[in-house]
């Protein structure tokens, strides 16, 4: 071997030595970010999950526990089986938050609106499918006068803030005699929630090739066998994307809901579990518990339609 | 049976005519190749017969029945897009079957036409596929196969071959003749390919912006062009072309530009006298020249090659003649190099004359 290839030869060397730490270093990096990234999204469900096993007592207690020292079953057993007792200003004292076992006056309420969230969030994900497919269909594919504008008018409604809304929604609730009905919030929860169903599969159907559509219409297929046949199939990944998206803004909205619903008739889960504050005493513990309750549903969704979802949000063309 | 007349068809994007006035018979079982540069229209007149784009005025007939607002899935029609248009989520075998089972085919029936139409395509074995596992070729057979299973009574292709390579698409334009023979249906075929047009055409319609520029057998629009652009746009390379003028002289009339000149026989003397001192174009070939035969002024291109760009069966040579360049086609029997000069005869049967202002051919048409 010449001196010079020797030279080369140990050069190499180092250089894989030099790219293998390098390479290391990376991966640790990587994996460190995301640690600190998963903890810090995370933590505050772990906690919510830990203190829902805790009696008030412990989740009082400084330091706090991660871990529950007696994990207990308390809360949800309130939530679901316990009689409701009134505290009032005189009795306020007799059940002690701290010692556990107290119970918020309006806990019966809490598996009537988590049913109340079911059906107003499902209707609004049905009608959402319902109108935004084809509504969407119509604009990525149908060359119609007003086309533009009508995605342009649909966008900008997504750039008005809920809260001004308020006022107008609440007017034509009320002239609707809808006030504390569910109606009421399937109907302002589509408004707000379908523009955004429209825009996403919009922008989906239009980077599926045009000619896709047209051989689907000299096969055979009318305008809607095509939008069903075709384009749903291969919408899928975005349809479960929308689906998720309005189903979780319908199951957590709150500021609608608070202004239209007074009884427990269409009260959702979010009024129900928000008034478990304004008692005289306030019981972390349950409402730890109530919280773990509320974020089942939309966990269930989320592991059943995984796979799906980060297709759905970023997809793009089909190959093919 | 499918005859397909256009009366008087226009068709507007906006204000943008992408038609206009198109008046076209195509006989029944005929092959008939709609040729011109993108943007000519010829893509909207293909979508017009299927009924994907509505006209904007004029009439469409198959047969003797108006089309005009009949649905395209209601039209007797099959469709080969350039990009094929597989359906990604469905295998070879459910794309080939789609358009059988949308018009409610049995079982057997769908099974059996597939299997027929795959065999015959050389794909069998690959029907369990999705078109994402196929290579451009077998995606192009599929999309053909989609179209044939149906037997239509009018067979529409769109550019099928430009997403092709080019030994491929040789031996597809055989096989798409082949399909036009057997199924004897009728085929309105797209290209922007003057080659594809050439071989697979019964007859070939030019449109430039939306116009027709002439309608007529392969033969006829390349000898006989009826304007400079189609002219221009058949032949590889390109026809030659020299601005000049018409003179007549000892009863016989010239194209003369500077001190080039060329004489024209009899027949076309005849067709030019009334048009002495007229600006003119004429065309020549590149291949209408040969180096035979004792080369007379008049009838001759003398002068030096510029450049001598073999072709492996051939050679092209380029000169100028009066400040234009030129390319000739010439065989190989001669060697010829850069610099030399040469005279070569040009078979002045096949000149063109076009009228300079209004391009249109004062031979023919």
């Amino acid at each position: 071997m010449s001196a010079q290839s020797t030279l080369f030869s140990e050069r190499a060397e180092k250089w894989r030595f030099k790219s293998r730490f390098s390479e290391r270093t990376r991966n640790a990096v990587i994996f460190s970010s995301s640690l600190i990234l998963l903890v810090y999204v995370l933590a505050p469900v772990a906690w919510l999950l830990s203190s829902s096993f805790q009696s008030e007592a412990e989740i009082v207690s400084v330091p706090p526990h991660w871990i529950p020292h007696e994990p207990t079953l308390e809360n949800f057993d309130a939530i679901f089986f316990q009689e409701f007792e009134e505290v009032t200003y005189d009795t306020r004292r007799k059940v002690d938050p701290a010692a556990g076992g107290y119970i918020p006056s309006t806990a019966k309420d809490l598996v009537p609106s988590m049913w109340n969230s079911f059906i107003v969030s499902v209707s609004v994900v049905i009608l959402n499918l319902l109108v935004g497919i084809p509504a969407a269909y119509a604009m990525a594919k149908i060359r119609f006068w007003g086309r533009q504008a009508s995605v342009y008018t649909i966008l900008t409604t997504r750039v008005i803030p809920d809260i001004a809304l308020v006022v107008p929604f609440f007017l034509v609730i009320k002239n609707l005699g809808l006030l504390d009905h569910v109606l009421s919030l399937i109907i302002t929860y589509l408004a707000v929630t379908i523009p955004f169903t429209v825009f996403i599969l919009v922008s989906y159907f239009e980077s599926l090739p045009d000619e896709l559509d047209k051989a689907a219409r000299v096969d055979g297929c009318s305008r809607f066998q095509t939008m069903t046949q075709v384009f749903l199939p291969l919408a899928l990944p975005s349809i479960v994307a929308v689906m998720l998206f309005a189903f979780l803004t319908s199951w957590n909205e709150f500021l609608l809901a608070l202004m239209f619903t007074q009884t427990i008739a269409s009260q959702t889960l979010p009024i129900v579990v928000a008034s478990f504050t304004s008692d005289f005493t306030i019981s972390f513990s349950f409402i730890n518990a109530a919280g773990v309750v509320a974020i089942i549903p939309p966990v269930i969704l989320a592991l059943f339609f995984e796979r799906y979802i980060v297709s759905g949000l970023t997809a793009g063309a089909v190959k093919g | 049976m499918a005859r397909i007349l256009f009366d008087n068809v226009t068709k507007y994007y906006g204000s943008v005519k992408a038609v206009d006035r198109l008046n076209l018979e195509i006989v029944d079982k005929e092959f008939l190749v709609l040729l011109g540069p993108s943007g000519c229209g010829k893509t909207t007149t293909l979508n017009m017969i299927a009924g994907l784009e509505e006209l904007s005025e004029g009439d469409i007939y198959f047969d003797e029945q108006i089309v005009n607002f009949m649905p395209p899935h209601i039209r007797d029609v099959a469709m080969v897009f350039q990009s094929y248009a597989l359906y990604p989520h469905k295998n070879v075998f459910d794309n080939i079957a789609f358009g059988l089972k949308m018009r409610k085919y049995d079982r057997a029936e769908i099974d059996k036409r597939v299997r027929d139409a795959a065999a015959r395509l050389h794909i069998e074995h690959l029907l369990d596929r999705l078109p994402s596992q196929l290579s451009g070729g077998q995606r192009q057979r599929v999309a053909l196969g989609r179209a044939m299973v149906r037997q239509p009574s009018v067979f529409l292709m769109d550019e099928p071959l430009s997403n092709l390579d080019a030994a491929l698409r040789i031996s597809m334009r055989a096989e798409i003749k082949q399909l036009h023979h057997s199924m004897e249906t009728t085929f309105v075929y797209v290209t922007h390919d003057q080659a594809e047009a050439l071989t697979l055409a019964d007859r070939i319609v030019v449109m430039q912006e939306g116009v027709v520029q002439q309608i007529g057998t392969p033969d006829e629009i390349y000898e006989k062009p009826e304007n400079l652009f189609v002219a221009s746009f058949l032949g590889n390379p390109p026809i030659n072309l020299l601005e000049g003028e018409l003179a007549a002289e000892g009863g016989k009339m010239v194209f003369q530009k500077g001190g080039f000149r060329m004489h024209f026989p009899e027949d076309m003397t005849v067709k030019l006298q009334a048009h002495t001192g007229r600006a003119v174009t004429l065309g020549i070939r590149p291949e209408d020249v040969n180096e035979q035969g004792a080369a007379m002024p008049g009838s001759a291109v003398s002068g030096t090659v510029d450049t001598v760009l073999p072709m492996g069966s051939e050679q092209y040579l380029s000169m100028t003649i009066e400040g234009t360049e030129v390319f000739f086609r010439l065989g190989k029997e001669h060697k010829h190099k850069d610099g030399d000069s040469v005279s070569l005869e040009v078979n002045r049967n096949r000149l063109h004359v076009f009228d300079k202002e209004t391009r249109r051919s004062m031979l023919w048409g």
